[in-house]
């Protein structure tokens, strides 16, 4: 038997899918992220400025962008 | 740094977000139209032909080896098959292989339409290579009938051994004259009170049919003409349930960020076995449940799953079923089932069950490009001893969104095909998907495969946590601007 998408999912044996951040991990790296946010979110709250604004609100929404997916993907919802 | 690098992909992200297009491989949906008045060329003449109509389970699935010579001057590739119209719309998973060569894929077939009113229809199998004038080829042609086994008497008892009657014909549909013939009836059982006996004898002046067993043999018969037809009908002892689910929806969402292969299958089940006479007794249900009679009451469902199935779920109306059991090792992954009351003849059930899986096993990246493949069976479901037919499937392969130029592949005939976008959690222009039709299978297809190939830029994946980034963002950014304004009462502070 060979047809063409079959035969490159043979050849692409080798390199089976992995995420960057395995299922076991998924939790406690949601976790982790969602807490930096949540504390970097707190400095910023008490000291408000044009330049916490960058220095704080940038990684603290980095932090919770990749933190709430990886959060959601951890309780069950894999988006 | 890393951060630059960041933004910037997240910039791409975002600006593919109106590039998303979809671009789909055309189904087999094909159909050829012919002319009203259409009959199919005599250009072959079936030398030997042996049809062999099993019966072991809840559809009968007919094998029809038959030697065929092209008769005309000319090399041919367009073979006919014809079925009654009711009886057409029943057949199901048509497959046309050469006997001689087995190892190769099945022929294109396809239905042609030409009357929708008129009584036969046709198959036409193309074979790949024309065969030469005086050639013979040995085709398999293999198919089952859905809906086709009727309970004789149609109410029973609870406790009765049900009869189903089958009826078909003793000759084998041909559009072309067969030389010589015989059609092989494999029962179930050797309980078999009534079936036709044909007045005329047999090519081998025998009675017919001949009886072995649990097997009937009605022919050798010379010299068929195209068309003709002798229905006979028998019925045999049959306590099972005849399992039909009317639809079956299966979804498959393929999720990266979580390395996640979710399935869910929403069953709509009914049970075409013989309707009970009297009402339902509990009592008399209860007390058989030790000593397990055969029964055409539907009990419990078996759904071997891929091994390395996680976290299953069992819901129907009202809510979480308790009665299921799953058990996963290392060697098997089998979900058990149980309905919240057995399923008697016409009574029906609808249900879902789904399950997720490691991602590894199912997706693999191409090593050049963004390019992914994907390999999952087209069906799964449960495996019955007695078998589950399904009228209709539709199957939804729910891709990454921003996956696109989408190609798949399938030996499972479908009647259609078509990319959609289906939208859930966090998602904001939606997720491509594959949704694809297919009609009249039945649990023998549960080991074929579908193959997808999509393109995922990396770009792509960072679509989720750049909204949320940008979300949270702007209210710092708010934040900040509404605490700078000053909206005191007293004096403005001058030091």
């Amino acid at each position: 038997m060979s047809s063409p998408l079959h035969d490159i999912w043979e050849a692409a044996s080798a390199s089976p899918y992995q995420p960057a951040v395995s299922k076991d991990s998924q939790f406690v790296v949601g976790a982790v992220l969602l807490f930096t946010a949540f504390i970097l979110t707190g400095v910023f709250g008490l000291n408000r400025s044009i330049v916490t604004l960058p220095v704080l609100g940038v990684p603290a929404s980095l932090a919770f962008g990749f933190g709430a997916v990886y959060m959601i993907c951890a309780v069950g919802v894999y988006v | 740094m890393r951060s630059i690098a960041l933004l910037t992909s997240c910039l791409i992200a975002l600006s593919s977000l109106c590039a998303a297009e979809l671009n789909l491989t055309q189904s087999l949906s094909s159909k050829q139209i012919l002319p009203a008045n259409f009959k199919p060329p005599q250009v072959f003449k079936n030398v030997n032909l042996v049809r062999t109509t099993n019966l072991d389970k809840e559809y009968p699935r007919e094998v029809i080896n038959v030697i065929i010579e092209n008769i005309d001057s000319k090399p041919q590739s367009e073979y006919y098959l014809p079925f009654e119209s009711s009886l057409l719309s029943r057949v199901g998973g048509l497959e046309v292989k050469d006997k001689k060569a087995a190892g190769k894929l099945p022929f294109k077939v396809e239905v042609v339409e030409y009357d929708s009113y008129s009584s036969t229809q046709f198959y036409l199998i193309h074979l790949p290579e024309p065969l030469q004038p005086k050639a013979q080829q040995t085709l398999s042609i293999s198919f089952s009938v859905l809906s086709a086994l009727t309970p004789v008497p149609a109410t029973i008892n609870q406790m009765d051994n049900q009869y189903v009657q089958y009826t078909f014909s003793a000759y084998s549909p041909s559009a072309y004259t067969t030389e010589k013939q015989k059609t092989k009836v494999k029962f179930p059982t050797a309980n078999i009170p009534d079936y036709s006996v044909l007045d005329a004898p047999n090519a081998d002046n025998t009675e017919d049919p001949q009886k072995q067993g649990s097997t009937f043999t009605y022919g050798p018969y010379a010299n068929i003409p195209a068309g003709a037809e002798e229905l006979v009908s028998a019925r045999y002892e049959f306590t099972k349930p005849l399992t039909h689910a009317t639809l079956l929806e299966r979804d498959i969402e393929v999720s990266h960020w979580g390395g996640n292969l979710a399935t869910e299958e929403r069953f709509w089940l009914t049970n075409r076995a013989a309707t009970l006479a009297n009402q339902f007794s509990r009592v008399s249900w209860q007390m058989t449940q030790y000593s397990n009679p055969p029964t055409s009451a539907l009990k419990g469902l078996a759904m071997p799953l891929r091994i390395g199935s996680l976290n299953p779920y069992f819901i129907d109306d009202i809510g979480n079923v308790s009665t299921s059991r799953f058990r996963s090792n290392a060697r098997e992954a089998n979900l058990e089932l149980k309905p919240r009351y057995p399923i008697f003849g016409g009574w029906k059930y609808s249900f879902r069950v789904g399950w997720d899986a490691d991602l590894k096993n199912y997706l693999r990246k191409l090593k050049t490009g963004d390019t992914y493949v994907l390999k999952v069976p087209f069906l799964e479901g449960p495996r019955q001893p007695e078998g589950v037919e399904y009228a209709r499937v539709e199957l939804k392969i729910v891709l990454p969104e921003g996956a696109t130029n989408i190609h798949h592949e399938t030996s499972v005939p479908l009647v259609a095909s078509e990319a959609t976008i289906h939208r859930t959690f966090m998602d904001t222009i939606g997720r491509s998907t594959l949704h694809l039709t297919a009609i009249n299978l039945v649990d023998e297809w549960r080991d074929r495969d579908i193959v997808v190939t999509y393109d995922y830029p990396w770009t792509a994946g960072f679509r989720k946590p750049i909204v949320i980034f940008s979300a949270l963002m702007g209210l710092f950014t708010v934040v900040y601007v509404i605490g700078s304004f000053d909206v005191s009462i007293g004096k403005k502070k001058t030091a």
